[in-house]
Protein backbone atom coordinates (compact mmCIF):
# COMPACT_ATOMS: atom_id res chain seq x y z
CA UNK A 1 0.00 0.00 0.00
CA UNK A 2 1.21 3.50 -0.64
CA UNK A 3 1.36 6.39 1.80
CA UNK A 4 -1.84 7.98 0.49
CA UNK A 5 -3.77 4.81 1.24
CA UNK A 6 -2.33 4.68 4.75
CA UNK A 7 -2.86 8.34 5.62
CA UNK A 8 -6.34 7.77 7.12
CA UNK A 9 -5.00 5.07 9.41
CA UNK A 10 -2.21 7.00 11.17
CA UNK A 11 -4.49 8.07 14.03
CA UNK A 12 -5.82 4.54 14.45
CA UNK A 13 -2.26 3.23 14.49
CA UNK A 14 -1.25 5.76 17.15
CA UNK A 15 -4.23 4.66 19.24
CA UNK A 16 -3.36 0.96 18.75
CA UNK A 17 -6.65 0.24 17.01
CA UNK A 18 -5.49 0.07 13.40
CA UNK A 19 -6.53 -3.15 11.75
CA UNK A 20 -4.82 -5.39 9.25
CA UNK A 21 -3.44 -5.07 6.67
CA UNK A 22 -2.97 -1.35 7.35
CA UNK A 23 -1.23 -1.94 10.68
CA UNK A 24 1.50 -4.11 9.16
CA UNK A 25 1.78 -1.78 6.18
CA UNK A 26 2.35 1.27 8.38
CA UNK A 27 4.83 -0.69 10.46
CA UNK A 28 6.70 -1.62 7.29
CA UNK A 29 6.80 2.01 6.17
CA UNK A 30 8.13 3.08 9.57
CA UNK A 31 10.75 0.36 9.55
CA UNK A 32 12.10 1.64 6.27
CA UNK A 33 11.96 5.20 7.67
CA UNK A 34 9.39 6.39 5.14
CA UNK A 35 9.37 10.16 5.63
CA UNK A 36 5.68 10.61 4.84
CA UNK A 37 4.44 7.92 7.22
CA UNK A 38 6.94 8.77 9.96
CA UNK A 39 5.80 12.38 9.87
CA UNK A 40 2.13 11.41 9.81
CA UNK A 41 2.40 8.91 12.65
CA UNK A 42 4.40 11.41 14.69
CA UNK A 43 1.61 13.94 14.27
CA UNK A 44 -0.93 11.36 15.37
CA UNK A 45 1.18 10.48 18.40
CA UNK A 46 1.14 14.15 19.35
CA UNK A 47 -2.65 14.10 19.20
CA UNK A 48 -2.67 10.93 21.31
CA UNK A 49 -0.40 12.59 23.89
CA UNK A 50 -2.83 15.48 24.10
CA UNK A 51 -5.72 13.11 24.72
CA UNK A 52 -3.68 11.53 27.51
CA UNK A 53 -3.24 14.94 29.11
CA UNK A 54 -7.02 15.22 29.27
CA UNK A 55 -7.28 12.51 31.93
CA UNK A 56 -8.81 13.79 35.20
CA UNK A 57 -6.00 14.98 37.49
CA UNK A 58 -5.12 12.59 40.31
CA UNK A 59 -2.48 12.58 43.01
CA UNK A 60 -0.26 9.52 43.58
CA UNK A 61 0.84 8.59 47.09
CA UNK A 62 4.04 10.11 48.43
CA UNK A 63 5.56 6.61 48.55
CA UNK A 64 5.52 6.24 44.79
CA UNK A 65 8.32 8.73 44.21
CA UNK A 66 10.44 6.99 46.84
CA UNK A 67 9.77 3.56 45.37
CA UNK A 68 10.80 4.68 41.91
CA UNK A 69 13.99 6.33 43.14
CA UNK A 70 14.92 3.37 45.33
CA UNK A 71 14.61 1.02 42.39
CA UNK A 72 17.45 2.81 40.59
CA UNK A 73 19.53 3.72 43.61
CA UNK A 74 18.31 7.28 44.04
CA UNK A 75 17.17 8.81 47.32
CA UNK A 76 14.62 11.36 48.49
CA UNK A 77 15.76 14.93 49.01
CA UNK A 78 13.27 15.31 51.84
CA UNK A 79 13.28 13.23 55.00
CA UNK A 80 9.60 12.33 54.95
CA UNK A 81 8.88 8.68 55.66
CA UNK A 82 12.39 7.32 56.13
CA UNK A 83 12.99 3.74 55.05
CA UNK A 84 14.52 1.16 57.38
CA UNK A 85 17.88 1.58 55.74
CA UNK A 86 17.83 5.33 56.08
CA UNK A 87 19.88 5.35 59.34
CA UNK A 88 22.67 3.51 57.55
CA UNK A 89 22.66 6.07 54.78
CA UNK A 90 22.46 8.91 57.28
CA UNK A 91 25.47 7.62 59.20
CA UNK A 92 27.46 7.24 56.03
CA UNK A 93 26.45 10.73 54.96
CA UNK A 94 27.55 12.07 58.34
CA UNK A 95 30.89 10.37 57.87
CA UNK A 96 31.22 12.09 54.51
CA UNK A 97 30.43 15.46 56.08
CA UNK A 98 32.94 14.80 58.88
CA UNK A 99 35.61 14.06 56.33
CA UNK A 100 34.82 17.35 54.61
CA UNK A 101 34.89 19.39 57.81
CA UNK A 102 37.98 17.82 59.35
CA UNK A 103 40.23 17.75 56.41
CA UNK A 104 38.82 19.77 53.57
CA UNK A 105 41.61 18.89 51.24
CA UNK A 106 41.06 17.93 47.69
CA UNK A 107 42.35 14.46 48.33
CA UNK A 108 39.68 13.82 50.93
CA UNK A 109 37.01 15.45 48.84
CA UNK A 110 37.77 12.78 46.27
CA UNK A 111 37.48 10.17 48.98
CA UNK A 112 34.10 11.64 49.90
CA UNK A 113 33.02 11.35 46.28
CA UNK A 114 33.98 7.71 46.30
CA UNK A 115 32.03 7.18 49.51
CA UNK A 116 29.03 8.93 48.01
CA UNK A 117 29.21 6.64 45.00
CA UNK A 118 29.41 3.66 47.32
CA UNK A 119 26.33 4.84 49.20
CA UNK A 120 24.49 5.31 45.96
CA UNK A 121 25.54 1.88 44.78
CA UNK A 122 24.50 0.31 48.07
CA UNK A 123 21.12 2.01 47.91
CA UNK A 124 20.64 0.68 44.38
CA UNK A 125 21.59 -2.77 45.56
CA UNK A 126 19.15 -2.52 48.49
CA UNK A 127 16.42 -1.50 46.06
CA UNK A 128 17.09 -4.47 43.82
CA UNK A 129 17.31 -6.87 46.75
CA UNK A 130 14.05 -5.55 48.16
CA UNK A 131 12.33 -6.18 44.84
CA UNK A 132 13.96 -9.62 44.57
CA UNK A 133 12.85 -10.54 48.07
CA UNK A 134 9.30 -9.41 47.30
CA UNK A 135 9.21 -11.76 44.32
CA UNK A 136 10.84 -14.67 46.15
CA UNK A 137 8.48 -14.35 49.09
CA UNK A 138 5.31 -13.95 47.03
CA UNK A 139 2.77 -16.70 47.60
CA UNK A 140 1.94 -16.85 43.90
CA UNK A 141 5.57 -16.98 42.74
CA UNK A 142 6.54 -19.82 40.42
CA UNK A 143 10.07 -20.82 39.47
CA UNK A 144 11.80 -22.46 36.54
CA UNK A 145 15.37 -23.65 36.03
CA UNK A 146 17.53 -23.35 32.93
CA UNK A 147 20.86 -24.51 31.59
CA UNK A 148 21.07 -27.99 33.02
CA UNK A 149 21.63 -29.90 29.80
CA UNK A 150 24.43 -27.94 28.17
CA UNK A 151 28.16 -28.68 28.58
CA UNK A 152 29.20 -25.29 30.03
CA UNK A 153 25.95 -23.43 30.24
CA UNK A 154 24.68 -20.34 31.90
CA UNK A 155 22.72 -21.88 34.74
CA UNK A 156 20.19 -20.57 37.16
CA UNK A 157 16.55 -19.95 37.90
CA UNK A 158 13.80 -17.50 37.14
CA UNK A 159 11.07 -16.60 39.60
CA UNK A 160 7.85 -15.13 38.24
CA UNK A 161 5.16 -13.44 40.30
CA UNK A 162 2.00 -12.18 38.55
CA UNK A 163 1.87 -8.89 40.45
CA UNK A 164 5.52 -8.34 41.42
CA UNK A 165 7.54 -9.20 38.33
CA UNK A 166 10.36 -11.47 37.25
CA UNK A 167 13.62 -12.28 39.05
CA UNK A 168 16.46 -13.95 37.17
CA UNK A 169 19.50 -15.40 38.94
CA UNK A 170 22.21 -16.79 36.66
CA UNK A 171 25.79 -18.01 36.80
CA UNK A 172 28.38 -18.98 34.16
CA UNK A 173 27.38 -16.03 31.99
CA UNK A 174 30.10 -15.15 29.46
CA UNK A 175 31.35 -11.57 29.45
CA UNK A 176 29.57 -9.53 26.77
CA UNK A 177 31.56 -7.47 24.23
CA UNK A 178 32.10 -3.82 25.22
CA UNK A 179 29.17 -2.49 23.20
CA UNK A 180 26.74 -5.27 24.14
CA UNK A 181 24.44 -5.97 27.04
CA UNK A 182 22.12 -8.74 28.19
CA UNK A 183 18.40 -8.20 27.65
CA UNK A 184 15.71 -10.29 29.32
CA UNK A 185 12.45 -11.12 27.51
CA UNK A 186 9.03 -12.31 28.58
CA UNK A 187 7.90 -14.71 25.86
CA UNK A 188 4.10 -14.90 25.54
CA UNK A 189 2.57 -18.06 24.13
CA UNK A 190 0.87 -16.31 21.23
CA UNK A 191 2.58 -12.97 20.79
CA UNK A 192 5.98 -11.47 20.25
CA UNK A 193 8.57 -11.29 23.05
CA UNK A 194 8.17 -8.37 25.45
CA UNK A 195 11.39 -6.62 26.58
CA UNK A 196 12.02 -7.06 30.31
CA UNK A 197 15.07 -4.96 31.08
CA UNK A 198 18.80 -4.79 30.49
CA UNK A 199 21.58 -6.07 32.73
CA UNK A 200 25.25 -6.99 32.84
CA UNK A 201 26.94 -9.94 34.52
CA UNK A 202 29.60 -9.52 37.16
CA UNK A 203 33.23 -10.42 36.50
CA UNK A 204 32.67 -13.89 37.96
CA UNK A 205 29.82 -14.57 35.49
CA UNK A 206 27.03 -14.19 38.04
CA UNK A 207 24.03 -11.93 37.52
CA UNK A 208 20.79 -11.03 39.22
CA UNK A 209 18.17 -9.09 37.30
CA UNK A 210 14.76 -7.92 38.48
CA UNK A 211 11.99 -6.69 36.22
CA UNK A 212 9.24 -5.33 38.46
CA UNK A 213 5.64 -5.11 37.29
CA UNK A 214 2.77 -7.33 36.42
CA UNK A 215 3.14 -10.57 34.46
CA UNK A 216 0.32 -12.49 32.84
CA UNK A 217 1.70 -15.87 33.94
CA UNK A 218 -0.87 -18.17 32.27
CA UNK A 219 -0.15 -16.65 28.86
CA UNK A 220 3.63 -16.64 29.33
CA UNK A 221 5.59 -19.48 27.72
CA UNK A 222 9.11 -18.67 28.85
CA UNK A 223 11.65 -16.17 30.10
CA UNK A 224 14.64 -15.69 27.81
CA UNK A 225 17.87 -13.70 27.63
CA UNK A 226 19.71 -12.48 24.54
CA UNK A 227 22.78 -10.34 23.91
CA UNK A 228 21.84 -6.97 22.40
CA UNK A 229 23.34 -3.58 21.65
CA UNK A 230 23.80 -1.26 24.62
CA UNK A 231 20.50 0.58 24.04
CA UNK A 232 18.58 -2.69 24.05
CA UNK A 233 16.24 -3.91 21.33
CA UNK A 234 12.51 -3.91 20.73
CA UNK A 235 12.65 -7.53 19.65
CA UNK A 236 15.41 -10.14 20.07
CA UNK A 237 18.11 -9.87 17.40
CA UNK A 238 20.25 -12.83 18.53
CA UNK A 239 19.66 -16.42 19.53
CA UNK A 240 18.67 -16.66 23.21
CA UNK A 241 21.47 -17.55 25.58
CA UNK A 242 18.95 -18.52 28.24
CA UNK A 243 15.47 -19.95 27.87
CA UNK A 244 13.56 -20.85 31.01
CA UNK A 245 10.31 -22.53 30.02
CA UNK A 246 7.32 -22.00 32.27
CA UNK A 247 5.32 -24.66 30.45
CA UNK A 248 6.00 -27.49 32.91
CA UNK A 249 5.89 -25.28 35.98
CA UNK A 250 2.92 -25.81 38.33
CA UNK A 251 0.66 -22.77 38.43
CA UNK B 1 -9.28 21.85 36.70
CA UNK B 2 -6.81 21.17 33.94
CA UNK B 3 -4.22 23.63 35.13
CA UNK B 4 -2.46 21.40 37.70
CA UNK B 5 -2.17 18.67 35.16
CA UNK B 6 -0.91 21.03 32.54
CA UNK B 7 1.68 22.34 34.97
CA UNK B 8 2.59 18.80 35.92
CA UNK B 9 3.54 18.02 32.37
CA UNK B 10 5.33 21.30 31.87
CA UNK B 11 8.41 20.65 29.80
CA UNK B 12 10.90 23.44 30.23
CA UNK B 13 13.80 24.35 28.02
CA UNK B 14 16.14 22.15 30.07
CA UNK B 15 14.43 19.00 28.83
CA UNK B 16 17.46 18.18 26.72
CA UNK B 17 19.73 18.52 29.74
CA UNK B 18 17.40 16.24 31.67
CA UNK B 19 17.62 13.57 28.98
CA UNK B 20 21.40 13.89 29.05
CA UNK B 21 21.49 13.42 32.82
CA UNK B 22 19.22 10.39 32.56
CA UNK B 23 21.53 8.92 29.94
CA UNK B 24 24.44 9.44 32.34
CA UNK B 25 22.48 7.37 34.89
CA UNK B 26 22.02 10.20 37.38
CA UNK B 27 19.30 8.99 39.81
CA UNK B 28 18.46 12.58 40.71
CA UNK B 29 17.51 13.11 37.07
CA UNK B 30 14.89 10.40 37.49
CA UNK B 31 13.58 12.29 40.51
CA UNK B 32 13.32 15.43 38.39
CA UNK B 33 11.61 13.47 35.63
CA UNK B 34 9.12 12.12 38.14
CA UNK B 35 8.46 15.59 39.56
CA UNK B 36 7.73 16.80 36.05
CA UNK B 37 5.66 13.96 34.65
CA UNK B 38 4.78 11.65 37.56
CA UNK B 39 1.40 13.14 38.29
CA UNK B 40 0.40 13.27 34.66
CA UNK B 41 1.42 9.65 34.13
CA UNK B 42 -0.42 8.56 37.27
CA UNK B 43 -3.58 10.47 36.28
CA UNK B 44 -3.55 8.82 32.87
CA UNK B 45 -2.91 5.32 34.18
CA UNK B 46 -5.50 5.65 36.95
CA UNK B 47 -8.05 6.74 34.36
CA UNK B 48 -7.36 3.47 32.52
CA UNK B 49 -7.12 0.92 35.35
CA UNK B 50 -9.33 2.57 38.04
CA UNK B 51 -7.20 1.10 40.85
CA UNK B 52 -4.76 3.28 42.79
CA UNK B 53 -2.41 0.49 43.83
CA UNK B 54 -2.17 -1.01 40.36
CA UNK B 55 -1.80 2.46 38.86
CA UNK B 56 1.21 3.14 41.09
CA UNK B 57 2.79 -0.21 40.14
CA UNK B 58 2.35 0.60 36.46
CA UNK B 59 3.72 4.13 36.84
CA UNK B 60 6.78 2.72 38.60
CA UNK B 61 7.18 0.25 35.76
CA UNK B 62 6.87 3.11 33.28
CA UNK B 63 9.62 5.17 34.87
CA UNK B 64 11.92 2.16 35.10
CA UNK B 65 11.28 1.43 31.46
CA UNK B 66 12.19 4.99 30.53
CA UNK B 67 15.29 4.73 32.74
CA UNK B 68 16.37 1.52 30.99
CA UNK B 69 15.63 2.77 27.49
CA UNK B 70 16.52 6.44 27.64
CA UNK B 71 19.60 5.86 25.51
CA UNK B 72 17.33 5.36 22.53
CA UNK B 73 16.29 9.03 22.72
CA UNK B 74 18.36 11.62 20.90
CA UNK B 75 19.02 14.21 23.60
CA UNK B 76 19.19 16.95 20.97
CA UNK B 77 15.91 16.08 19.28
CA UNK B 78 13.96 13.79 21.54
CA UNK B 79 10.81 14.57 23.49
CA UNK B 80 10.65 12.56 26.65
CA UNK B 81 7.27 13.71 27.99
CA UNK B 82 5.00 12.49 25.20
CA UNK B 83 7.12 9.31 24.98
CA UNK B 84 6.75 8.65 28.69
CA UNK B 85 2.98 9.20 28.61
CA UNK B 86 2.68 6.86 25.64
CA UNK B 87 4.57 4.17 27.52
CA UNK B 88 2.42 4.76 30.61
CA UNK B 89 -0.75 4.47 28.61
CA UNK B 90 0.40 1.29 26.89
CA UNK B 91 1.50 -0.34 30.15
CA UNK B 92 -1.97 0.40 31.51
CA UNK B 93 -3.78 -0.86 28.42
CA UNK B 94 -1.59 -3.96 28.39
CA UNK B 95 -2.52 -4.61 32.00
CA UNK B 96 -6.19 -4.13 31.20
CA UNK B 97 -5.97 -6.58 28.32
CA UNK B 98 -4.15 -9.15 30.43
CA UNK B 99 -6.51 -8.93 33.36
CA UNK B 100 -9.54 -9.18 31.09
CA UNK B 101 -8.12 -12.19 29.28
CA UNK B 102 -7.83 -10.21 26.08
CA UNK B 103 -4.89 -10.66 23.76
CA UNK B 104 -1.87 -8.68 24.83
CA UNK B 105 -0.78 -6.26 22.21
CA UNK B 106 2.97 -6.51 22.58
CA UNK B 107 3.62 -5.40 19.02
CA UNK B 108 2.00 -2.03 19.46
CA UNK B 109 3.54 -1.71 22.89
CA UNK B 110 6.98 -1.92 21.39
CA UNK B 111 6.15 0.43 18.56
CA UNK B 112 4.92 3.14 20.86
CA UNK B 113 8.01 2.57 22.96
CA UNK B 114 9.95 3.37 19.81
CA UNK B 115 11.65 6.54 20.96
CA UNK B 116 12.79 7.86 17.55
CA UNK B 117 9.14 8.49 16.63
CA UNK B 118 9.17 11.13 19.35
CA UNK B 119 12.07 13.00 17.79
CA UNK B 120 11.55 16.70 17.23
CA UNK B 121 8.09 16.54 18.73
CA UNK B 122 7.15 19.78 20.40
CA UNK B 123 8.22 19.38 24.00
CA UNK B 124 5.61 21.86 25.12
CA UNK B 125 2.61 20.38 23.35
CA UNK B 126 1.39 19.23 26.73
CA UNK B 127 1.64 22.65 28.35
CA UNK B 128 0.24 24.86 25.68
CA UNK B 129 -3.37 25.87 25.83
CA UNK B 130 -3.94 23.09 23.31
CA UNK B 131 -3.85 20.64 26.20
CA UNK B 132 -6.74 22.53 27.69
CA UNK B 133 -8.48 22.65 24.36
CA UNK B 134 -8.28 18.90 23.91
CA UNK B 135 -10.58 18.33 26.86
CA UNK B 136 -12.97 20.93 25.52
CA UNK B 137 -12.76 19.26 22.11
CA UNK B 138 -13.53 15.86 23.62
CA UNK B 139 -16.44 17.34 25.55
CA UNK B 140 -17.77 18.88 22.36
CA UNK B 141 -17.99 15.54 20.57
CA UNK B 142 -21.38 13.94 20.14
CA UNK B 143 -21.91 11.26 22.85
CA UNK B 144 -21.29 8.32 20.53
CA UNK B 145 -18.13 9.89 19.14
CA UNK B 146 -16.84 10.69 22.60
CA UNK B 147 -17.57 7.15 23.75
CA UNK B 148 -15.61 5.53 20.94
CA UNK B 149 -12.65 7.84 21.60
CA UNK B 150 -12.65 6.98 25.28
CA UNK B 151 -13.04 3.27 24.59
CA UNK B 152 -10.12 3.44 22.19
CA UNK B 153 -7.79 5.61 24.21
CA UNK B 154 -8.58 4.74 27.81
CA UNK B 155 -9.69 1.11 27.40
CA UNK B 156 -7.63 0.09 24.37
CA UNK B 157 -10.58 -1.51 22.60
CA UNK B 158 -10.21 -2.36 18.94
CA UNK B 159 -12.97 -1.24 16.61
CA UNK B 160 -14.30 -4.81 16.53
CA UNK B 161 -14.39 -4.92 20.33
CA UNK B 162 -16.17 -1.56 20.39
CA UNK B 163 -18.71 -2.97 17.98
CA UNK B 164 -19.52 -5.78 20.41
CA UNK B 165 -19.46 -3.50 23.46
CA UNK B 166 -21.76 -0.91 21.94
CA UNK B 167 -23.93 -3.34 20.00
CA UNK B 168 -23.38 -1.50 16.76
CA UNK B 169 -22.24 -2.77 13.34
CA UNK B 170 -18.51 -2.59 12.77
CA UNK B 171 -19.02 -0.23 9.84
CA UNK B 172 -20.91 2.19 12.07
CA UNK B 173 -18.14 2.08 14.67
CA UNK B 174 -15.52 2.76 12.01
CA UNK B 175 -17.50 5.75 10.80
CA UNK B 176 -17.87 7.11 14.32
CA UNK B 177 -14.16 6.66 15.02
CA UNK B 178 -13.16 8.34 11.77
CA UNK B 179 -15.57 11.23 12.33
CA UNK B 180 -14.51 11.65 15.96
CA UNK B 181 -10.84 11.73 15.03
CA UNK B 182 -11.50 14.21 12.24
CA UNK B 183 -13.47 16.44 14.61
CA UNK B 184 -10.67 16.30 17.15
CA UNK B 185 -8.11 17.03 14.48
CA UNK B 186 -10.13 20.02 13.33
CA UNK B 187 -10.30 21.32 16.88
CA UNK B 188 -6.64 20.64 17.53
CA UNK B 189 -5.41 21.60 14.11
CA UNK B 190 -3.24 24.35 15.50
CA UNK B 191 -1.81 22.09 18.17
CA UNK B 192 -0.23 19.57 15.90
CA UNK B 193 2.39 20.32 13.34
CA UNK B 194 1.35 20.13 9.70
Amino acid sequence: MNCDQLRDHYDLFALDIAEQPERDEIRAHLNRTCEVCTSGVKRSLETAALIGAAAPPAQPSSQLRRRILASVGGQERSSRGLNWWAPVLAMTALAIVAVYLAIGSRQYAQAADRLRDQVRGQAAQIGRLTQAFAILSGSRTIEASFGGAQPKPPQGKVFVNPSRGVLLIASNLPRTPADKIYEMWIIPKTAKPVPAGLFQSQDDGNAMHVQPGTVDVPSTAAIAVTVENQAGAGQPTTQPLIVASLAATPR
Amino acid sequence: MMLPLILAVYASSDERALIGRLQRRDPQALADLYDRYGRAAYSLVLRVVHDKSIAEDLVQETFLRVWNRVHSIDSEKGSIGPWLLAIARNRAIDYLRSSAGRERNAVELNETDHAPLYREMETDILISDQARRVKAALDKLAPNYKTVMELAYFEGLSQSEMSVRMGQPLGTIKTWVRTALQSLRDELGVAVSP
